[in-house]
């Protein structure tokens, strides 16, 4: 018989435990499981409801759209449809949809389910049924065949296979066999309808999500098996996993983490310019701003390159539009700090000698907006104006936004584009008729309103550049904005996914199922 | 007893009442727009005049507030604006791993802490007493997050001997849920394998949790041994001849712990409110967290809730507090 002495004994049960407690670690080497690392939750997998990064990324891998975005620039490619065809006037398109396509249920994706998607999506008129509004009703898509879709346009719609990408179709008897009252939407909260590569596997709210790749999976490419969407809401924590091997993607990466791991064995950083702009909104309806030259007067005082310096990875903006987009005018050469032309349009202005207090908005806990807000405040005194500078929460800022007269003076604000088309940023930060959003609280120009309208209208590209052009001249003279920054997109990734090409739209949200694990 | 148990659970009843009455208000009164936000950045006024509507939002406060007591009763704890799941299923589905979390650093801080307080005042000066001295300081003095940190640094980048974060490796499934708290769900399956995996995703963050109020304890049990070991009994019973463990453990260690219970149900509350930091570092997906995304987003019934379970929790452990005072000390009558 074995006999321990207590050193022994002591010794042996350290052992044990450390034994016992050594990582099992989430390493998905041989089972190609794909893991991304990122901050945002996924509540609710309806895809004619939810909105947000995080949704959309489930969307794209558990349903299909008629048309897909890939590449940078981004392109239209075939989705459920594999071609299309415009009529002249811009307001008819037909679609042929892929025979191979087939619903998790193995049921083959028709006509018919486009036609009930679509009709769905507008009926609810949620998510993503705005970027179609007043362009597409309940009866504009219809089934003209058994595999094709005639889509009737109310008005002609420039941007329409940049925004379809965002339109997924349901499996229609799912849906109608869990109608309930509310059109689907408790099932399709919690459960799946579409087409898409993967299936949901787990579902851990807060934790993670498991996506499993479909049996006979109809689409072609990729090595993966399934992926996870792990919750990781410290940038550290995701960095030491995407050191450790432990995630393949991690998503929402500041500046120093990206520093971080810039010589870091096996990873890959990824920093590139996409279209979200940072612009600093004037109150243009109430208060002092109303003024076209003071906003002419601090456009023109504010420190740029302190802007850019502080931002860390990033380049200027010198027009509203984000720098290569479709329409994006190089020749736009926006504003510079030059204190001479601050001072005299000041002079110009109903408060010639300044001694305003103005205030100024910034995202609470956001240190860059931070940062600029006090790189304001210092370009301000040299006019004489004081700047009142507020951190808020985001409820807090999408209550501010709207009304004029709740509205700061100066309001800071990131805009992430839906789709890839200038219509986008144009129509939701322009737009008249989005006063009261958070994107557009109150600027308001016929004369903008009217280009924007036409160019989106606009069939013709070099017509529609041209109004594009012209839009983006409008708005710098009117100094709707203090024209920011575009801060580079930064992920990293283990340099073993295969496959991979940065799309400057919805980056954080790729399709990961043609994507492979070397 | 029970008659004291029961007349205390009943007063729970008003307690409560009054508290979620004040959250109500003040989560009415507060400026922001949680259902605007919820809505999406494209939703139209009608859109949102419709989920308020959903939410019962749109309905006079008194009547918000009589329709959720109502519901209190029956087990709905109101809806979620942001994740639009019921509240109650959402704290079922996050509370055990915050219970799980809070718990075991508890039982780390009672296990260290407890004999290292005893020692140190036996040993008082001593060596063992300055060092602990150092951890109590640090211990007290050391962000949480900020030990989390170092602890990840430490035994998962650079050792490698733990994980760094979450309750369970990705691609594995936990055991099946029984109580929710993975190691004890473990043990009742019999899954000797998945309660080491579960204990070894534990550690780190419950050591992070237990440092502060292991400190706490140490150095209460400290002070307090200190004070009953100058009384005349102990005086006596040594005079008598016992020995210094028997007087120690069977006389000095009961009349010491009066005070440290105290503390350690005054820690049940702080530890299951301030989880958030380690639940965030530690990537834990606890009630912290929940709540933390539920203010943010200015959500009322989940911070409503939130809060009456911490709330039930921490008057139910200073209700088994005074209960143990009388195991400690038998002079202790319930009236």
């Amino acid at each position: 018989m074995l006999t321990l002495n207590k050193r022994q004994f002591l010794i042996g049960t350290a052992g044990m435990t450390a034994a016992a407690t050594l990582p099992r670690l989430a390493n998905s080497a041989g089972k190609n499981i794909m893991v991304l690392a990122s901050t945002v939750d996924i509540p609710n997998f309806d895809p004619h409801v939810a909105t947000g990064y995080a949704p959309q990324w489930l969307f794209r891998n558990t349903y299909d759209p008629l048309v897909r975005v890939v590449a940078n620039p981004p392109v239209p490619a075939p989705g459920l449809a594999t071609s299309w065809k415009q009529s002249e006037d811009g307001l008819t398109y037909t679609f042929e949809l892929d025979g191979n396509a087939k619903f998790h249920d193995g049921t083959p994706v028709t006509a018919k389910d486009v036609e009930y998607s679509f009709a769905r999506l507008l009926r609810l008129a949620k998510g993503p049924a705005w970027m179609v509004s007043g362009i597409l009703d309940q009866n504009s898509v219809k089934a003209t065949g058994e595999m094709t879709v005639t889509m009737v346009l109310k008005k002609p719609f420039a941007p329409l296979l940049s925004v379809l990408p965002w339109m997924f179709i349901v499996n229609s008897k799912v849906v109608e066999a869990n109608k309930g009252t509310d059109d689907g939407q408790a099932y399709l909260l919690a459960n799946m309808a579409g087409s898409g590569a993967f299936k949901m596997g787990r579902v851990k709210p807060g934790d993670l999500y498991e996506l499993i790749r479909v049996d006979n999976d109809w689409h072609k490419g990729g090595n993966l098996s399934g992926a996870i969407w792990k919750i990781v809401r410290e940038a550290s924590t995701a960095r030491l996993m995407l050191q450790r091997g432990e995630v393949h993607f991690a998503l929402d990466m500041f500046a120093e983490d990206m520093d971080a791991i810039k010589d870091m064995p096996k990873v890959v950083r990824i920093m590139e310019p996409d279209y979200r702009t940072f612009t600093i909104k004037m109150n243009t309806a109430n208060g002092p701003l109303m003024d076209k030259n003071l906003r002419k007067a601090v456009s023109y005082a504010f420190n740029y390159k302190g802007m850019l310096d502080a931002a860390g990875p990033a380049q200027l903006m010198k027009s509203p539009l984000p720098v290569g987009i479709f329409g994006f005018d190089p020749d736009q050469k926006g504003y510079d700090q030059d204190m001479g032309k601050a001072k005299e349009y000041l002079a110009k202005s109903n408060f010639k000698d300044g001694g305003i207090t103005l205030s100024i908005h910034h995202a609470a806990g956001y240190e860059n907006q931070r940062r600029w807000c006090l790189i304001m405040l210092e370009s301000l005194k040299a006019l004489n104006i004081n700047l009142d500078i507020r951190a808020m929460t985001w409820p807090d800022t999408v209550a501010m936004a709207r009304s004029p007269e709740k509205m700061v003076d100066f309001y800071s604000i990131f805009q992430s584009p839906n789709y890839a088309d200038p219509d986008n940023t144009a129509f939701a930060a322009y737009h008249s008729s989005r006063n009261g959003q958070w994107q557009n609280p109150v600027y308001k120009n016929p004369e903008v309103d009217k280009l924007i309208e036409d160019a989106r209208a606009e069939v013709d590209k070099t017509k529609r550049a041209e109004l594009y052009k012209k839009f983006q001249a409008v708005i710098v003279e009117d100094a709707a904005d203090i024209i920011g920054i575009l801060e580079l997109r930064k992920f990293a990734m283990r340099d073993n996914v295969k496959d991979y090409v940065f799309s400057p739209v919805a980056a954080n949200t790729m399709e990961i199922w043609p994507l492979s694990i070397a | 007893m029970l008659l004291y148990i029961l007349r205390r659970l009943v007063l729970l009843v008003p307690i409560l009442l009054g508290l979620t009455l004040l959250l109500f208000i003040v989560a009415r009164i507060l400026p922001g727009d949680p259902v605007g936000l919820a809505a999406g950045p494209n939703a139209t006024p009608e859109l949102i005049a419709q989920m308020k509507r959903e939410f019962g939002l749109d309905q006079p406060l008194p009547l918000q507030y009589w329709n959720y007591l109502t519901g209190l009763v029956s087990g709905d704890w109101g809806m979620s604006v942001f994740t639009r799941r019921p509240v109650f299923a959402d704290i079922l589905e996050y509370l055990p791993a915050t219970i799980e979390l809070v718990f075991a650093s508890l039982f780390i801080a009672v296990v260290a802490g407890i004999p290292l307080g005893l020692l140190t005042a036996v040993y008082k000066n001593g060596p063992l007493d300055y060092a602990t001295r150092t951890l109590a300081l640090g211990g007290i003095a050391m962000p949480r997050f900020f030990l989390g940190l170092l602890l990840q640094m430490a035994f998962a980048a650079w050792l490698d001997i733990l994980p760094l974060s979450g309750r369970y490796p990705l691609i594995e499934s936990p055991p099946d849920h029984v109580t929710g708290l993975y190691t004890i769900d473990a043990l009742i399956a019999g899954d000797w394998s998945a309660f080491q995996i579960a204990l070894s995703h534990l550690a780190l963050p419950a050591i992070a949790m237990a440092l502060s109020p292991l400190a706490t304890i140490m150095r209460m049990m400290r002070s307090s041994t200190i004070e009953v070991l100058q009384q005349d009994y102990v005086m006596t019973e040594r005079a008598l001849g016992l020995s210094n463990r028997l007087i120690l453990f069977k006389y000095v260690l009961k009349n010491a712990m009066t005070s440290t219970l105290t503390v350690i149900g005054l820690y049940v509350s702080w530890l299951l409110g301030g989880t958030v930091l380690v639940e965030t570092v530690f990537d834990w997906p606890g009630l912290g967290l929940y709540a933390t995304q539920a203010i943010l987003t200015q959500d009322f019934m989940p911070v409503i809730g939130v809060t009456l379970v911490i709330a039930i929790i921490y008057l139910v452990a200073m209700l088994v507090v005074d209960l143990l005072y009388g195991v400690f000390n038998p002079k202790v009558r319930y009236a």
